[in-house]
């Protein structure tokens, strides 16, 4: 989620406040599929093959949200761009409420099929653990293309500077579309394997922006090993403050993001040209 | 190669290029000279497709080419080393050299592509493993013109190659320019300074608030009265 954001932010320079949307859309389909492959007769135990299948799939939104609504506001001010993909938010939201019902969805106890653990004393759902070795693979494989791959390389020097990268044959278009597919896609694919953990709500897009955002400012925006250590920061400190005063979780990270801003504006591992 | 033809430009209201006319043909070094502001650089950027002109036609190897996107003219042929020469200072020189091999696929092969752009500038090779903001000025002027050169272009637009550079590192990127024409390949140079135009410029343009108001043998453009009041008399 915040590793689409970030590539995203990136490449194009713009805020986009959407990727909540995408995330609880593949939530929401991520239920569905697994609804539909539990009630097909599928074996429970492969049940994260539909979810993640699914959550790919709906990434495909990304090419008709950018060629349809937000190439008309590259050019355009920031604030455009943010109340552009605010407009997307609340669009969306309608949508899945809509589509279904503002009754939170889950998969009920599904993510136990594949049972438990003890670790370091306490109990923990394979699941879970499943769960952070996909986003694990995921940074790794983002971190992967956008280093060593031509298209990385293209990324990244379309990132630097856009007219020059066309300059040399780069087609600026066809690339923001594609890194706005990627990062959609990652986010659907983030909201469809979190899923069986929770409950699919219809509010859960704007929740995990405020919390995305801070991972971001934290970490340093446009930079994914800033993506990844915000992460660690917010869900380590939320962990603590849960078990130790739960009334604090929020307001923590607030703080951890005021802190940041004051001391560091560009993030713990924001580069100079953040 | 390239025909500019009564271009009028504009940026936002203001008219910055009027009726701009010039040609660069095949194996040609053309100097286009002029003050700063000028027209210049947009005339380059014009022709780029970064701007795209009021009246008048672009035409490159026989196709008009204003109104395209600068992606598409870029595969076309046209290679640019803009004035801040543009390098992605995210990336390595070998990767800075290598994106173009990757945009525009040609018969030739991306390694040969790459090996060109190194013998024309030997000293990047040294620097193959930088990134940008380790690089002196001249470095990054080479590895602009190195990285157009790897597009395999047919002609190449060079805004300002000589500009801010130390006169030590001013030959090493002459005899480099002069190699690419060795290769065959159109040369169209913006330049402010007489004093850089080089020897093997074949044509000379002198640019004035938007108006080309002389074009011809280099040599004859000093004998003109109305250049010399503006880009200086002779020196050398």
């Amino acid at each position: 989620m915040a590793a689409g954001l970030q590539v995203v932010f990136g490449v194009q320079k713009i805020f986009n406040l959407a990727c909540g949307s995408f995330y609880a859309l593949g939530a929401y389909v991520g239920v569905s599929a697994v609804g539909w492959y539990v009630g097909a007769g599928g074996p429970p135990a492969l049940f994260i093959v539909p979810l993640a299948l699914a959550g790919l799939a709906v990434g495909a939104v990304g090419i008709v949200v950018e060629r349809g609504l937000l190439r008309f506001v590259y050019d355009r001010d920031e604030t455009f761009q943010l109340l552009m993909t605010f407009a997307i938010v609340l669009m969306m939201e309608d949508a899945i409420r809509l589509t279904w019902g503002t009754a939170p969805r889950s998969t009920a106890g599904l993510y136990l099929a594949y049972g438990q653990v003890q670790l370091l004393g306490a109990t923990a759902p394979v699941y879970n653990l499943i769960v952070i070795a996909a986003s694990l693979a995921i940074a790794l494989a983002i971190g992967w293309l956008l280093a060593r791959t031509a298209f990385g390389r293209i990324i990244r020097a379309t990132a630097d500077n856009r007219e020059m990268a066309e300059a040399l044959g780069v087609d600026m278009r066809r690339v923001y579309a594609e890194v706005f597919t990627l990062g959609t896609a990652l986010g659907t694919l983030g909201g469809a394997l979190v899923i069986p953990t929770t409950a699919a709500m219809s509010e859960m897009g704007i929740e995990l922006i405020v919390e995305a955002f801070a991972v971001v400012v934290i970490g340093g925006l446009g930079s994914m090993r800033g993506a990844f250590g915000g992460a660690l920061v917010v869900g380590v400190l939320r962990a603590i403050a849960i078990s130790v005063y739960p009334e604090l979780e929020m307001l923590l990270i607030y703080l951890i993001v005021i802190a940041v801003l004051a001391a560091r504006p560009r993030g713990l591992f924001g580069g100079a040209a953040a | 190669m390239l025909s500019v033809a009564g271009v009028d430009v504009f940026i936002q209201s203001s008219q910055i290029l009027r009726g701009v006319s010039l040609e660069v043909g095949a194996r040609e070094v053309v100097c286009l000279v002029g003050r700063n502001g000028s027209g210049k650089t947009t005339t380059l950027r014009t022709v780029m497709g970064y701007l795209s002109p009021r009246a008048g036609a672009v035409e490159f190897r026989g196709r008009p080419i204003h109104g395209r996107r600068t992606h598409e003219i870029a595969r076309l042929g046209l290679g640019w080393a803009p004035e801040d020469c543009g390098i992605f200072s995210d990336l390595t020189v070998a990767e800075n050299i290598e994106i173009a091999t990757w945009t525009r696929p040609r018969g030739r092969a991306a390694a040969e592509r790459v090996a060109q752009a190194y013998e024309v500038f030997p000293a990047l090779r040294r620097y193959a493993a930088r990134r940008g903001p380790e690089m002196s000025g001249g470095e990054r002027k080479m590895l602009s013109i190195a990285r157009a050169l790897a597009l395999d272009p047919e002609m190449l637009l060079l805004d300002e190659p000589f500009e801010g550079l130390s006169p030590a590192i001013i030959p090493a990127v002459s005899a480099g320019i002069a190699a690419i024409t060795g290769l065959g390949r159109a040369i169209l140079i913006a330049e402010s300074n007489i004093h850089h135009v080089p020897d093997y410029t074949t044509r000379l343009y002198v640019i004035e608030r938007g108006e080309i108001i002389f074009g011809g043998r280099p040599d004859d453009a000093w004998r003109d009265p109305g250049v010399s009041r503006i880009i200086g008399g002779r020196s050398r």
